[in-house]
Parts: structure tokens; C-alpha cells; sequence
């Protein structure tokens, strides 16, 4: 199939594709989600704003405590270290295993917070970082974490008219470690289920997130966190099989705390 | 009006925003050498190099690509990385139809000067989102280390 | 055999003369064929598999551009019958005409200046669906009221019976073994999909119909009874196939509805089928269910075999092969290579309301494999002999060559046994007994095998008692030498892959010594090439190759009688050999001023030169109809993750004989694809439906083909057993690949499950299924 008719206008600034998204645009960043979309005709959008130039959002930063990310940053930049890894190389592994090469050429991490499609890796794994993001709307700009961010599968925080501009990572103090399993049979699809741990005794932080939910992940915080996110998968209301497989991927990022 | 660079050549592009790149490039340019194979960038046929990466061509929209620079296939002529790899797939058998080989080529391509040191796993691994139907992939993978290694010396 | 030394006839690894414009690429697929003024064409497909169609709106301003089934008054449907007896007809309408029966189902055929705008014309249109009932499982299909076809009794396309009674055997065979086994409906996945480009010639006053298909000439003679046009009306060219594997080898609706409207409209057209198309309305292959019962003694020896098998065949019979071919097919080749003397076996073909099954690569032998090889493991379990002992005790031996089994079919020769041997040999087996002896945690080593022979090239008497439109006869080639020496070969079979530019060439050097540089393939184009059935059913090699060599060499008796001329040598005393005609003493001349000779100095030929020149048609049959039988075992290990039900593959060896191989390299390239797909059969290849028939996979993401991770490193061991019956002793062995895999993988993760009580009985085997057996076994 070929995409419905849009227009498509290219903003040179922020402010500009406010203007745009204020004027009905949807933000277009490197399509790797959105061009399927547009092209099986799941969305059909009359205008597309296209951000995945601007500078704003293509731009990183670094403090003693925080590493910052433009939204338009792309996955394959996180893989190749062309932009900081607060964990020191397990975003660029998991940038690694994202879909194929060609797609993490294009494809960015706002897009793909944007997109909050349950199975994918960015939302749980800066989640269980304590990540968040910045927005920018007609009000002006504020902050939101990602723990808060998915409010179901393809649904969060981001209102219509706002666009994201980056994701900022707390870094992990020394000794911190990320676990991170995802379970997928063939490199490049979809997850079957996704576990991410962030320990990290110097913030006496422990979080854990289950992702791959088809909604949005299960989010466990402190020293039990692991129990009580093993009870949430017992709740969860999924198939029998793909629970165990959340139950696995969790035991097994544990395991790589643990280890 | 969309301009950009193709193989080289600075060419303008008057197709509606919902043209996706590998359509202009095949209905517009006559470059017929990018395939298409599902245009939800999952199989690789219609894969190009794109600002100097390999990119899908069904998912990126030609009038997004105005000021980038395109190569096809047929940009790759001349190439020297390419004549190798082109040499080992013959040798190796590494191609049947020939209707993945465009794509496959350009993403062997990427490979061989990315990661030079890429051992058969890694390869394999590489190869993820092109999709071959035909060979089984073997002869693919075997022209692929067999040209990383005349590299390595 | 030796290529004579050359390094370039039968039997060299001759790199492929077709590689460099595919590598360049300058390859021509439908998709890159252009023709001034031509316009694009989409279908509007049904979104329901069971519903009446009621009226159909087309916006006023669209009307011009939306043709339905009430405009092709003058199209006839496609019939694709079959002789068997008890056989239901049913018509395919070319255009949805009153209901739809499969989703995806063309109703309207929509021409814009681009697809994109035909598909938004598509999206106007609307229609006033009346949901019927749907039937998405066949075994429910068998039950209901509800039909698929109103005029029928019941669901049942063909039901077929081999009658024998089993009841002394039953009351006395010490094992027993029964299993449920079922295979999922599959879409073939070539990654070039189909498609036509139609343009009427008032020149000539023909169709002319580009469209990616294996068999254009089967295509036309369909064109020809849908549109009414006689055959000369119309001229079929496929190029370059991106992939075919049973695929393209149909009469599409797609092409009858293109050439008519090529003619209606006056302008060429062009529709390309996207893959949310194949997904969604083609997902044609594989379906199948079977109950068996097998007896054995304490041996091991299979004594008798119960089965019955159902196979989900769609809404339609598709042309040429009808629906039911793969079920009839399953009786007549379930023994597989082994040699027991009682049988029964019923089958029944189902109509559901899912797309038409089409023979897919391996046709009904991948299912049935698995089911035999799967009762072959039961019985190893059941007696505690080894799973290759245990097959060793049944299969057909060498000294038994040729063999006749239990459904008439005549193996023409072989080593069944070394093949197991050989690939068992190579597995490795002690040591991964040894390892799983040592196992106690969550990953899980097993072992599996397969061995199968694959009928291939079967010809008239076969096809005839199939009684379908499409009976092979003898093929047929043409060689003809240009006038400065080319040799130009023309078929009718046609390559989507298997590189016949370069293995005929090797067949022609072989008997003309010529280089295979100078030899052109002429194909797929129904108006430069003889008649042919097309490329199917593993018979290029056997039957295009026997046909070029046929042709080649009353080519060369002409070459030479002309040369001897030229060489003032008796005509009987000269040799044709290395592109030259050679007299006793070594003079020679060469092809080319031979060549030259006739067409451009034709005074100096002799006074009884045959007129005929060097231009000949030759047609060809192997010794038998029977068909050539190219046999493998496949052996591999597996790791199974019992926690996840994740499955690895470890060693997989094949041993392979397809007889002599014109060109080693192009059958191992095609033993390796095809066990490629097979994995992807064993392992991941499934089009799930909902409840009401609705195909839940619709893009690529979800219906998952096999990268090179999924692959594992495949070793061949070669086996070379001529074959009796063919003109160098090749077999057909393109489909053997696509066999063998789900059966030695699945054995293979059962063995490594058997352990924790749990076995998997239905393909792909996907995690999902095992940890649902293993939860069943308390896991």
C-alpha cells in the first residue's frame, strides 16, 4: 500500500514546528515507525512536521550528573558511542539489538518514546534509569519521568500539539549496575518480553521494569522490587505462556544483579 | 520541489510528500535497481545509502530527504568495495533471483568498512534486516567474510 | 560425472552467468518494466472472509475508474478441475461476484495514473456487506451446514481412500503408535511479490502480458479460455522472478483481470502486488492435519500404516493445480522411503474460507515427512531401538533398486541407507547422547532425523491420472546457431532463481564443446519459446536439460555435416568438440565459420545440405513418467531453553543425492534455500486466523521469515547416484531442501523435551507451543 496524501513541512526551528504542530502537523522524526504506519494507511495524518533536523533536537549534554539526549538523536548514533552512555556501554548494546542497522540509522530514541509501543527497548530500559523528558507545548516547556510516561500501549504524557525535545539520564554512581534482557527469537523483531534493572546502592536505588506488556510496563520500585514486580506479572492478564516469559526475563536480569 | 543528491548528480524531484524515497527513485529516476519487497522496512530490498548509511528507502519520504545525498546500486559501479563483495557473491553463490541482492549488497557493504573485524556471528547478525529467500544465506555470509578477510590481509 | 575437463560442462561449478546484471543491479522484474501512457491499477479486497456483497457505491466522479464483477460480463471464471473421481468443481471469480469467500478476495479492480491515487479511489468505495457464517477451521468445515460453495452437499473438495484391511495386523502388532499431528498455513514469502503489467497491441491484436510467473505458458493457455482469446492472441513474457517456490506458478484473477482491462481501457496497466496484500489474501500453502496409526513389531520393523489426512484447501481450486492436488498427493507419497506392505490411508480436502492452497516448495512431502518421521521416532521410543537403527530396519535398500512400494510409486535408484548413514555419521550422534546425559538444567540438547525421497519431473502418465487442465508432455527446446556463432537456446520452462542461463549452457558445451559464453537462454516468453508446463515440481534440470541436450546434438550432426564439407572430410569421420568441428587429422573449422557458412555463404555448402540448417526443435522425455526420485537425510541438534521454549539450532548436516548435477554449486545453493525455508516451517512460519478467518499477521513483523541469525552453518555430504531414466543421470531436487527440516527439528526438540514428559505435535514449533506442552506435562 502507499501512504494517503499529506503535506509535509520541514521547521527550521522549535518554535517553527510548534507553529506547525499548533496548526494540526504530527511530528515526523526518522519514520521508522510512523513510515509503515503512513504507508499501510494505519495513520493518515493531512500534515507532518519534519523534526528530525533540528539542531535543538539533535544536540546532547553532559553534566557530573545528567546526560542529555536531542530526541532526534538516533539509535545507531547510541551505538556506535557517537553520543555518551551514562551506563558505560549497556545503552550502546541495547542500542545494538535495536530493530536492524538501517533502521537504527534513522530511527531515534524521541521517536521511539514518542511512539511508546510496549515492546519496544528505550522506554523500559531509560525507564528503569529514571529518565525523563522534556517537552515542549503551546505553554511553554516542562518536564516529565518516564515513569510516569506510558499511559497504555502507543499512549503517554505527550499532548497533542507538544513535541518532545529530549531525554535526560540521571547518571548511576559508581558500583551502579543495569541489567537489561530482552527476549526475542530473531534479532531485529519485536520483544516477547523485556527486563530492566537499575541497581544502585550509592542512591540506595533499586528499580525494575517489565516491559513488552502490550500496555505500559510494570514499574516496581525499592529493595522487594523484584517480588512485587514478579506478583504484578502474576496479575497481568495476559496469555499463560508469555507471563512466564516476563517471569523469565525478570529472573534473569536479576540473576545479572545478582551475578 | 525536492533536491537532493542521487548518485552523485544534484536532481530536483517533483513528487508529492507522500512519495516514499524508493518510489522516486524507481518511477521518477528509473533507478529500478532499488527493490521493493514489503514498504514497512522489514525485509531490506529497498535498501540505499542514505547520507552515507545504509537506510530503508520504503519508509523514508523523498520529500524528507531534500539536501541528502543518495546512493542506489547503480551509484556503486565504480566502487572498489563494492567490486569485491560483487566478485565474492559470484564466487560464493551467493545470490539466486537477484531480487534481495541490491539491498543486500549495499548493507554487506556498510559491513565490511564498519566492522572490520567482524567474525561469522557478527555477520549473521548484521545481515538481520535483509531478507533472502533463495540461498539460505551461506553463500551471502561467506562472500561477506571472505572479502573481510582479503581486507584484513 | 566429469565435465570432460573443460571445467565448464555437467557436473562443473560453473559461476552463474545471470549474477553480474543482478549484482549491478540491471536484473528486470516486472515491477521495472515501463511503458509510455500506462496506468496503475489496485484491487478493493474484501475485508471479510464469508459475506454476500451487496451494493456497491462508487462515487460519482470515480465511476470510470472502478470495474466489478459486473463489468467483466465477457470473462469467464477460472475452472481448475481436477478427474479424480468425486472431485467438486467450483468456479474462482475473477472479480468477488456475489460473495466474497476469503479475505482479501478481489471485488473491485480500481486504474489511476499511481497506485497511491487507485488506492485512494479504493477507500471511497462502499459496500454493503452481509456476513455469512465463517469457516476457518477444516475439521469444523467437515461439520457444519455451512457451505463455502452453496451448491456442494458439503465442505469436501475430494476425498480419496487407499483400502486396506489392517485388522490382523491391528489385533496383533506388539506396538501401537498413534499421533495427532498438525501443520500451519503458510504464505510462500518470495520477497518479489507478484505482479503484471497488461498492454493490448492493435498492431497485432494481441495481449501483451508481462507478469512474474514460473510457468508463462500455462498462464496464457488461462488467459486464453477467461478472456475467449485464442491463443495467438495473446503472448505471455515473464522476466526476471524475484523468488517463486509454487508462488507464481498459478493463473492469477490479477492477470485475467489485467488483460481485460488493458483491451477496455486501451492503455497499458499495471498492478504490483504489496506485501499486505500477500500476507493478507494469499497465505495458500501447507495447511495440514493428520490422525495416524502405525504398527510395528518388536524390531522396529513398520508392519502396516493408518492414517487420515485433511488438508485446509481454501476457498477456490486454483489453476492449474486445483485443490486437490496436495491432499490426493498425501496418500500417494506418505511410505516416504520406506518399504512396508500395508496401507491405508483417507484423505479428505477441505473448503474453508481461506485463500486457495497452492503447492508450495516440497508440496504435500514437508507434511508428510514429518508425519512419517515423526511415527519413525515413536517407534524408536516405543522399542528403545536408536532413532537410526530404527530407520535403517525400514528403508528401501540399494540391492532393491528399482523399487516399487506400497502406492506404486518406482524409486529409480539410490542408497537410502549411506544417506542416513552418512548424515548420522556426521552429526556426531555418541557425543551428543554423552552431553545430554549430562544435562540437568533449563537448556536441553536433542537429536533429530529425516530421510525422504522427493518425486520430481513426473510426467504425462502421472499428471494425466490427476486429470488436471495441465499435463506435461514431452518438452521441448530449440538450439539454434547465429550467423557468427552464437548459441541461442530457447525453453519454456523459465528460472525465478535456479540459474538455467548457466547450467544449459553447460549442458550445450557439453555436447557442442562450445563456450558457455556464447551461449544465450531464450525464456519466458510464450512467443520465442516451445510449449512448456513451466518450472515446477523439481523438473528443469531433467526436462529442459534432457530437451537442450536433445537439440544440441542433431544440432551438432548438422554442424558437423556442414564442417566435414568445409574440411573436405568424410562426413561420418569428423568430430564436433571444443566449439570446432575437427577432421582425422586435425584440420578444423569453427562454429562460427560454420555458422557463417549457412547464413551468409550458403555456396559453399554441400549439395545435401538438410535444409532444416541450424535451427532444431527437440522434445524430450526421461525413460519413464514415473519421474526421477533425488533422496536426503537430514540430521541435526537443537538446544531447547526450557524456560523461555526458545529453540537454537546446532549442527545440521544434510546428505543429498540428486544424481548428477549439472552444476554442483546451483543444487547446493538450492538445497541450502530450501532448507532455509524449512526451518522457517519447523520453527516460525505460521499465518494465525481469528475466529472469524481474519489473517492476524500482516506484515513481516509479524508473519517472521528466517534471517541469516536463524540459519545455522549447513553442511552437505554428497552422494551422486545417476539416475537411470534421464539423459545424464540428474535428478530434480529443487524443491528436496524444504523437506526435511521440520521433521528432524521437530524430532529434534522432542528429544530434547522427552525427558520432562512434554512433546510438541504441531509446526512452527514456537515457544508458545512448547511451554504449553511443557506446562501440560506439569512444567
Amino acid at each position: 500500500m502507499k501512504a494517503a496524501a499529506f503535506d509535509l513541512v520541514r521547521p527550521r526551528t522549535v518554535a517553527d514546528a510548534l507553529a506547525a504542530l499548533a496548526d494540526g502537523a504530527r511530528p515526523l522524526a526518522g519514520g521508522q515507525s510512523l513510515g509503515p504506519m503512513l504507508n499501510f494507511r494505519l495513520a493518515t495524518p493531512e500534515r507532518l512536521a519534519d523534526i528530525r533536523t533540528l539542531a535543538a533536537l539533535r544536540a546532547h549534554a553532559e553534566t557530573d550528573d545528567t546526560i542529555t539526549w536531542g530526541a532526534a538523536v538516533t539509535h545507531a548514533e547510541v551505538e556506535d558511542g557517537r553520543v555518551p552512555d551514562p551506563t558505560g556501554g549497556t545503552l550502546r548494546a541495547i542500542a545494538g539489538h535495536i530493530a536492524y542497522r538501517a533502521v537504527r540509522n534513522r530511527g531515534t530514541v524521541g521517536g521511539s518514546l514518542a511512539h511508546a509501543d510496549p515492546a519496544a527497548d528505550w522506554i523500559s530500559a531509560l525507564t528503569a534509569l529514571g529518565g525523563s523528558v522534556r517537552i515542549a507545548g503551546p505553554e511553554g516547556e516542562r518536564e516529565e519521568a518516564l515513569t510516569g510516561w506510558m499511559s497504555g500501549a502507543f499512549a503517554t504524557q505527550l499532548a497533542e500539539g507538544e513535541l518532545l525535545l529530549s531525554v535526560t539520564i540521571p547518571r548511576p554512581r559508581p558500583g551502579a549496575r543495569l541489567a537489561y534482557r530482552k527476549l526475542c527469537r530473531k534479532e531485529g523483531e519485536f520483544a516477547m518480553a523485556i527486563a530492566a534493572v537499575l541497581d544502585d546502592p550509592a542512591r540506595a536505588i533499586r528499580r525494575v521494569v517489565v516491559g513488552a506488556t502490550d500496555g505500559a510496563p510494570i514499574i516496581a520500585e525499592g529493595a522487594d522490587a523484584g517480588p512485587r514486580a514478579h506478583a504484578a506479572i502474576d496479575a497481568w492478564p495476559g496469555e499463560a505462556w508469555k507471563a512466564r516469559l516476563l517471569h523469565v526475563s525478570l529472573d534473569r536480569a536479576l540473576g545479572d544483579i545478582a551475578a | 520541489m525536492t533536491t537532493l543528491t542521487v548518485n552523485g548528480i544534484e536532481t530536483t524531484l517533483d513528487v508529492p510528500p507522500r512519495t516514499h524515497l524508493a518510489d522516486a527513485l524507481r518511477e521518477t529516476l528509473g533507478l529500478t535497481g532499488t527493490h521493493l519487497g514489503c514498504e514497512h522496512g522489514v525485509c531490506g530490498a529497498c535498501t540505499v545509502e542514505l547520507d552515507g548509511s545504509p537506510a530503508r528507502a520504503c519508509i523514508a519520504f523523498a520529500a524528507a530527504c531534500a539536501g541528502a545525498v543518495v546512493r542506489t546500486i547503480e551509484g556503486f559501479e565504480y566502487d572498489s568495495v563494492m567490486a569485491e563483495l560483487r566478485a565474492a557473491f559470484t564466487a560464493h553463490h551467493a545470490l539466486q533471483c537477484g531480487y534481495c541482492t541490491p539491498g543486500m549488497l549495499i548493507t554487506a557493504r556498510d559491513i565490511v568498512l564498519r566492522i572490520p573485524g567482524a567474525d561469522e556471528a557478527r555477520v549473521r547478525r548484521e545481515l538481520a534486516g535483509n531478507l533472502c529467500r533463495c540461498t539460505g544465506y551461506q553463500g551471502i555470509v561467506d562472500a561477506i567474510l571472505a572479502v573481510l578477510a582479503a581486507r584484513r590481509g | 560425472m566429469a565435465d570432460g575437463g573443460s571445467g565448464k560442462g555437467v557436473g562443473a561449478r560453473l559461476p552463474r552467468k545471470e549474477d553480474d546484471r543482478f549484482l549491478r543491479g540491471k536484473g528486470r522484474f516486472v515491477a521495472d518494466i515501463r511503458i509510455p501512457g500506462m496506468r496503475e491499477v489496485a484491487f478493493l479486497r474484501g475485508p471479510i472472509a464469508h459475506a454476500r456483497i451487496g451494493a456497491i457505491t462508487v462515487p460519482e466522479a470515480h465511476r470510470a475508474a472502478v470495474f466489478t464483477a459486473s463489468d467483466l460480463t465477457d470473462v469467464a471464471p477460472i475452472r481448475a478441475y481436477s478427474g479424480l473421481k468425486g472431485f467438486r468443481r467450483s468456479d474462482q471469480p475473477v472479480l468477488a461476484t456475489g460473495k466474497v469467500r476469503h479475505v482479501g478476495e478481489a471485488v473491485a479492480m480500481i486504474v489511476a495514473a499511481t497506485r497511491a491515487e487507485a488506492e485512494d479511489i479504493a477507500g471511497l468505495i462502499d459496500i454493503a456487506w452481509e456476513p455469512l457464517p465463517a469457516l476457518v477451521d477444516m475439521a469444523e468445515a467437515r461439520a457444519t451446514t455451512t457451505r463455502v460453495h452453496e451448491e456442494w452437499p458439503d465442505n469436501i473438495v475430494l476425498e480419496t481412500f487407499v483400502d486396506d484391511d489392517l485388522s490382523d495386523i491391528a489385533a496383533t502388532a506388539p506396538i501401537v503408535i498413534r499421533r495427532s499431528l498438525r501443520t500451519a498455513r503458510q504464505c510462500m514469502s518470495p520477497i518479489e511479490g507478484r505482479g503484471v503489467v497488461a498492454e493490448w497491441d492493435g498492431r497485432l491484436d494481441q495481449l501483451v502480458m508481462w507478469s512474474s510467473a514460473q510457468m508463462p505458458h500455462i498462464t496464457r493457455s488461462g488467459l486464453s479460455e477467461c478472456l475467449g482469446l485464442d491463443h495467438g492472441q495473446i503472448r505471455v513474457i515473464s522476466p526476471d522472478v524475484g523468488g517463486g517456490f509454487g508462488y507464481k506458478g498459478i493463473l492469477l484473477p490479477e492477470e485475467v483481470a489485467l488483460g481485460w482491462l488493458a483491451r477496455r481501457i486501451g492503455a497499458p496497466v499495471r498492478w504490483i502486488e504489496d506485501r499486505f496484500e500477500q500476507l493478507s489474501a494469499n497465505a495458500n500453502c501447507r495447511e495440514h492435519a493428520y490422525e495416524l496409526t502405525a504398527y510395528a513389531d518388536g524390531e522396529g520393523t513398520l508392519l502396516a500404516l493408518d492414517c487420515e489426512a485433511m488438508v485446509d484447501a481454501g476457498a477456490y481450486s486454483s489453476y492449474p493445480f486445483s485443490a486437490c492436488l496436495e491432499a490426493a498427493q498425501i496418500a500417494s507419497i506418505l511410505p516416504g522411503p520406506y518399504r512396508f506392505g500395508r496401507y491405508r490411508c483417507r484423505t479428505f480436502s477441505v473448503a474453508t474460507n481461506k485463500p486457495p492452497i497452492l503447492p508450495y516448495r516440497g508440496v504435500a512431502r514437508t507434511g508428510v515427512c514429518y508425519a512419517i518421521e515423526t511415527v519413525m521416532d515413536a517407534i524408536a521410543e516405543a522399542t528403545g531401538i536408536d532413532i537410526e537403527t530404527v530407520r535403517q530396519r525400514n528403508l528401501v535398500r540399494s540391492e532393491e533398486m528399482p523399487y516399487t512400494n506400497v502406492t506404486n510409486k518406482v524409486f529409480d535408484s539410490g542408497d537410502y541407507p549411506e544417506a542416513l548413514r552418512r548424515a548420522a555419521a556426521a552429526l556426531d550422534i555418541p557425543t551428543l547422547r554423552a552431553q545430554q546425559a549430562s544435562e540437568t538444567g533449563p537448556v536441553r540438547t536433542g537429536v533429530g532425523l529425516s530421510i525422504f525421497c522427493e518425486q520430481g519431473a513426473h510426467g504425462t502418465a502421472v499428471y494425466h491420472g490427476w486429470g488436471i487442465p495441465m499435463v506435461p508432455g514431452h518438452e521441448q527446446a530449440q538450439a539454434r546457431l547465429t550467423p557468427d556463432g552464437v548459441l541461442e537456446l530457447r525453453i519454456g520452462a523459465h528460472s525465478h532463481g535456479q540459474g538455467m542461463e548457466t547450467s544449459l549452457a553447460q549442458v550445450a558445451h557439453t555436447i557442442l564443446g562450445i563456450n558457455p559464453a556464447a551461449v544465450r537462454l531464450v525464456h519466458g516468453d510464450t512467443a520465442l519459446t516451445p510449449y512448456s508446463t513451466g518450472t515446477w515440481g523439481s523438473r528443469s534440470a531433467v526436462m529442459s536439460g534432457g530437451a537442450v541436450a536433445a537439440a544440441c546434438e542433431t544440432l551438432a550432426k548438422r554442424i558437423a555435416a556442414i564442417g566435414a564439407h568445409l574440411l573436405q572430410a568424410e562426413a561420418g569421420s569428423v568430430r564436433v568438440e571444443d566449439g570446432s568441428v575437427v577432421a582425422p587429422g586435425g584440420a578444423s573449422v569453427t562454429l562460427r565459420e560454420v555458422a557463417h557458412t549457412w547464413y551468409r555463404a550458403p555456396q559453399l555448402l554441400p549439395r545435401d545440405v538438410d535444409p532444416a540448417g541450424l535451427d532444431v526443435t527437440a522434445g524430450y522425455k526421461p525413460l519413464s513418467d514415473g519421474g526421477t526420485f533425488s533422496y536426503a537425510a537430514h540430521a541435526c541438534a537443537v538446544t531447547v531453553d526450557t524456560e523461555t521454549g526458545f529453540v537454537t539450532l546446532g549442527r545440521y548436516v544434510i546428505a543429498e543425492d540428486g544424481g548428477v548435477c549439472l552444476n554442483p554449486m546451483i543444487v547446493d545453493g538450492q538445497v541450502l534455500g530450501g532448507t532455509a525455508q524449512g526451518i522457517g516451517t519447523a520453527l516460525y512460519e505460521e499465518m494465525p486466523y481469528d475466529g472469524e478467518a481474519q489473517p492476524l499477521a500482516a506484515s513481516l513483523a509479524d508473519y517472521l521469515l528466517p534471517g541469516a541469525g536463524e540459519i545455522p552453518r549447513i553442511a552437505i555430504e554428497h552422494m551422486e547416484t545417476p539416475s537411470p531414466l534421464t539423459r545424464f543421470g540428474q535428478k530434480g531436487i529443487g524443491e528436496s531442501g524444504a523437506i526435511g527440516p521440520p521433521a528432524a527439528i521437530a524430532n529434534a526438540v522432542n528429544d530434547a523435551l522427552r525427558p520432562l514428559g512434554a512433546r510438541v505435535d504441531a509446526l512452527p514449533i514456537t515457544p508458545r507451543r512448547i511451554l504449553e506442552a511443557l506446562a501440560r506435562a506439569g512444567r
